[in-house]
């Protein structure tokens, strides 16, 4: 093993190259590398040699300052205060791991509190993704990722109808026209029946016609016959967030605390357990501490002595399209005429065109690698690659509405990691969920509560269910969805209902309020927006941006200048317009 | 759900759509109704507390909030019914529109003929594709406008204004005298996209630099704008590498465009211009779906307000024709062609054997011009020849013309 790492540095050319490996196998690199993809390929690579369990880099790259977040202020600032609470399980990180994991923990009488860094849930990578409820067709046989993702989409079913979030199962119809193109659909549906894929078949044309009727005026109007079909069935699509905010306020509801801006400076542990975590908010003592941190994970495992991956942030950039651009099929998938015109990333799924449940068309995201953790900047080059995933004429850079990115946390291995640590009892590590980690969600927090419960059993600590968790969310009022008799009804029970703020999206002031006097409560433009989609249509906020702003003032008692659009530091308004001013203010 | 039967409703309480329902009331229409999503009436006129309005129409510097205050204080004696707060959800081809508020509930409303008059809406920075990070700190000029001069807040200390449009020129000023240091105003055109009275008055005398054939390129800062990017472009606003410069500020003003608000007209079916964005209007600014008039920015982007107001007129005089049942039911139409020099004429169509009549034509040119003729030619006549020391696209033209016959109307622009 040592031989063959050593020989893949000196094929990438890494100058001072050495390497350890400890008695699991996680091996450590260090060395100084040409570019930061050198650095990514030589990981990969050393990743795949038979044995290695995970790789964590120390590799530098010449001439770049790889950016490190300095926990420093944080912890001095947790000590300061000293230990503010005690709880049975703290989980690092409020995305889609770590409120899916709260919400199960929560049927069990534990003390269960969630910090998270940013000002609210879904704050990562768990809202910048497109929101695919994967088969499981994509993922690499054999893999952890790939047995969650085929159980989680299938566990999607339940989630959904217990909390109350749009889950539509669309179906995936991947199509091809052209006979050089049928063995990479073969490979697809071979994956796909390997990892237990439900209901996955190739599909006749006149069958796929059957599935989405359109398909044949699409294949007239190309003057093409199908030359293989495969139709994923379990495929589906929801709004992520949707997903995270319903998980948070189940959890919420069922007794989980959340704290928001609370990064983790430290973890605690002596003599091989766990103790708990420094945050920037205070100490919090821990039986155990459940590390959904994403790209962060890493260093918080490192933090509870355990180093034993590296995440190197992947990036996805998504091009929103405008509704009045509706998807050509009501499936996913599409008609493939030709070969990608640009490679994806190989280490990753990639994107290509998808929908979401409100029927925007999704184009990306897009893969590269970057050194800092923190880069969700938007590229050329990126925004290249998700356009060139279009397979629609009619769509174009003009129909855009947003384009954004977000980070995938990825370790070398390319697979989850989620298990107790050997090194620190009491510190599990649910790391390196990257896609397909939304779809796998509910498995991930499956797996991850066994190990817990299990762990706990063992030393006679198996916590008693509550007879008083509800496992139901109610779902949202969506006023835009109801006929106009319902939207009557509602308005004349309460007339807040009867009063739009975001005209793209026809959102009420009623459901704004809802979402602000919720249990895991918004305070940010953003948070709101991600709630009830105030902002999220082809004007992007510019009409109720500072109607939102007035809202969210008035209802947390709080000064219009402190009112953020994504968290801390990102105030909409600096100050009044002049000192003393008599007038100013809402007209209302 | 309220059943509620009007002559005439108008969609929208701004410029356009106030002037509209004066008119159709003035033309005997017995039940006008304004419906305006906001809580006051006025529009965006109500932000604009600057000068400039109403020269034209009024023959007097007003600003915007007293523009729309004539209009309004006219409404005082009419019986026109305004529902504010109000916000239209559906429109049908046949005239019906679904529409709820507060207090009302939800409203079936029946309508011998609809007046669009919902105005626009600025394009963003997701749409003129800038790059980078999306920190607070960036938004269009219309709401750091609301934020400024309606809420009574500054939105930054230190402004990059991109685009040399009028709302562009106007928030460099307004901005300035708030004490807010405007770095300069980037456009990527090779020339300015508002009124020359408006660089001279807004910029020039305040010393603001304006930056022809350069954008923003990219936004540097993960919670408030810390820097933006500014670089030249070339003949194809294409960014030339090597121009780049940063520029540290905390504010990045868009002034990027107007789209017109047509998501009620496609809503209807309603035929769409792509060059105007708005609907396809004929000389009564009557769109493709009989009995619904269009007027005001949703129809085309105007300059001034005068016309925004014109516009309204023209089309509620058309809706009252409509409503008499003067007009055919199944109209035919010559086109108006825009000819040499011409990007695209309002109305875009007239009436096949409409009546002898006065009819006024917006237009834009394609390019900045000096000493030209505006001619209209029709069945191989000149059928009107105007002088104009210069035109230039950002100045719509406006031009009367007397037309008869049966032939389609060309405009174009010959040099003198």
């Amino acid at each position: 093993m040592v031989k063959e790492i050593q020989k893949i540095m000196e094929d990438f050319h890494v100058k001072d190259a050495n390497m350890t490996a400890d008695e699991r196998n996680i091996v450590t690199l260090s060395g100084v590398c040409d570019s930061w993809q050198t650095l990514i390929d030589v990981g990969h690579a050393v990743a795949k040699v038979d044995g290695v369990k995970n790789v964590v880099s120390d590799m530098e790259v010449e001439g770049l300052t790889i950016p490190k977040k300095n926990y420093e202020p944080y912890i001095k600032k947790g000590k300061e205060i000293g230990v503010i609470d005690r709880a049975d399980v703290v989980i690092i990180g409020a995305g889609v791991s770590g409120c899916g994991i709260a919400r199960e923990l929560s049927r069990y009488n534990l003390k269960i509190i969630v910090v998270e860094m940013g000002d609210d849930v879904a704050y990562a990578a768990s809202k910048a993704n497109n929101g695919d409820i994967h088969a499981g067709h994509a993922a690499k046989s054999g893999t952890l990722k790939a047995k969650l993702n085929v159980e989680g989409n299938r566990m999607y079913t339940q989630w959904s109808e217990e909390l109350g979030f749009r889950l539509e199962r669309c179906g995936s119809l991947q199509m091809v026209t052209e006979d050089r193109l049928v063995p990479s659909v073969e490979k697809t549906y071979e994956t796909a029946l390997k990892n237990g894929v439900d209901g996955a078949r190739m599909v006749t044309q006149e069958e796929a016609i059957q599935i989405e009727p359109r398909v044949e005026a699409e294949l007239k109007r190309m003057g093409k016959e199908l030359k293989a079909a495969l139709w994923l069935p379990s495929m589906g699509v929801v709004e992520p967030y949707e997903v995270v905010v319903a998980l948070a306020e189940n959890a919420a509801k069922n007794g989980v605390q959340f704290l928001f801006d609370c990064t983790v400076g430290d973890v605690l542990h002596e003599d091989g357990q766990v103790k708990g975590v420094v945050t920037e908010k205070g100490i919090i003592e821990a039986d155990f501490v459940i590390n959904c941190a994403g790209v962060y994970a890493d260093e918080m495992s490192w933090m509870a002595g355990d180093r034993s991956y590296t995440i190197h942030p992947r990036k996805g950039t998504i091009a929103i399209i405008d509704k009045t651009c509706p998807p050509l099929f009501s499936v996913l998938g599409g008609i493939t005429t030709h070969e990608p015109t640009m490679k994806k990333n190989v280490e990753s799924k990639g994107g290509g065109m998808c929908f979401t449940p409100e029927h925007n068309i999704l184009l990306g995201p897009s893969a590269t690698e970057v050194p800092d953790k923190e880069d969700v900047d938007t590229t050329p080059e990126d925004l290249a690659y998700a356009m060139s995933r279009n397979s629609n004429e009619q769509i174009g850079i003009g129909n855009i509405i947003r384009i954004f990115a977000g980070t995938r946390p990825a370790d070398f291995k390319e697979d989850f990691i989620i298990e107790m640590s050997p090194i620190t009892h009491g510190f599990m590590n649910v790391g390196a969920i990257q896609s397909p980690g939304l779809a796998s969600a509910p498995a991930v927090a499956k797996m991850a509560i066994g190990i817990l419960l299990d762990d706990m059993e063992k030393n006679g600590k198996r916590p008693e269910e509550k007879p008083d968790y509800d496992p139901i969310q109610p779902p949202k009022l969506d006023f835009r969805h109801m006929t106009h008799e319902e939207q009557d009804a509602l308005i004349k029970k309460d007339p807040r209902y009867g009063k739009i703020i975001c005209r793209c999206e026809q959102i009420t002031e009623g459901e704004i309020l809802d979402a602000v006097h919720s249990l895991v409560v918004p305070t940010s433009i953003d948070a709101i927006k991600r709630r009830t989609r105030a902002g999220m249509g082809r004007c992007q906020g510019g009409f109720c941006q500072p109607r939102v702003l007035e809202l969210l003032a008035r209802e947390l008692g709080e000064d219009w200048v402190n009112i953020t659009l994504k968290g801390r530091g990102s105030n909409v308004l600096i100050c009044p317009n002049r000192e003393n001013a008599e007038e100013g203010g809402s007209r209302s | 759900m309220k059943e509620i039967k009007v002559d005439v409703a108008v969609i929208g309480g701004g410029p356009a759509g106030l002037a509209a329902a004066l008119e159709a009331e003035r033309r005997g229409a017995k039940k006008v109704m304004i419906l305006e999503r906001d809580m006051e009436l006025g529009g965006i006129l109500q932000q604009c507390i600057h000068d400039g309005f109403g020269l034209h129409r009024f023959n007097a510097r007003m600003s915007g909030a007293q523009y729309a205050q004539k209009f309004i204080d006219q409404l005082q004696d009419t019986g026109i019914e305004v529902k504010l707060e109000t916000i239209v959800l559906d429109l049908t081809a046949k005239r019906e529109i679904y529409a709820c508020n507060s207090t009302d509930g939800m409203m079936h409303i029946q309508c011998g003929a609809v007046i669009l008059a919902m105005g626009c809406r600025e394009r963003t920075a997701s749409q003129v594709l800038i790059y980078g990070a999306r920190p607070a700190g960036v938004m269009t000029a219309g709401t750091a406008q609301r934020y400024i001069n309606m809420e009574g807040y500054l939105p930054g200390r230190q402004a990059v204004i991109l685009g040399s449009g009028d709302i562009g020129l106007i928030m460099a000023r307004r901005m300035t005298l708030e004490g807010i240091q405007v770095k300069g105003v980037y456009e990527v055109m090779p020339s300015p996209g508002g009124l020359t009275r408006n660089i001279v008055q807004c910029l020039d005398d305040y010393g603001i630099p304006l930056h022809l054939s350069t954008t923003v390129t990219r936004i540097k800062g993960n919670k408030r704008v810390e820097s933006v990017t500014v670089c030249k472009v070339d003949e194809n606003r294409k960014p030339i590498p090597g121009t780049e410069e940063e520029i540290p500020c905390d504010l990045l003003v868009l002034a990027v465009g107007l789209i017109p608000e047509n998501e009620l007209s496609r809503g209807a079916d309603i035929e769409m211009d792509p060059r105007t964005k708005g609907p396809v209007v004929d000389n009564n600014f009557m769109t493709s779906c009989p009995g619904i008039f269009a007027c005001g920015n949703v129809s085309v982007v105007f300059d001034l307000v005068d016309y925004v107001s014109q516009s309204g007129e023209i089309a509620a005089a058309g809706a009252m024709r409509y409503i008499k049942g003067e007009l055919p039911q199944c109209p035919e139409y010559r086109e108006v062609i825009p000819g040499d020099g011409i990007n695209f004429v309002v109305p875009q169509r007239l009436l096949k054997d409409c009546a002898e009549e006065d009819v006024t034509f917006f237009m834009r040119v394609k390019k900045p011009q000096k000493k030209v003729y505006l001619q209209c030619i029709s069945e191989g006549n000149i059928i009107k020849k105007e002088r104009h020391n210069s035109v230039a696209p950002p100045e719509m033209l406006a031009s009367k013309v007397y037309v008869n016959g049966k032939g389609s109307p060309e405009f174009r622009i010959v040099e003198v």
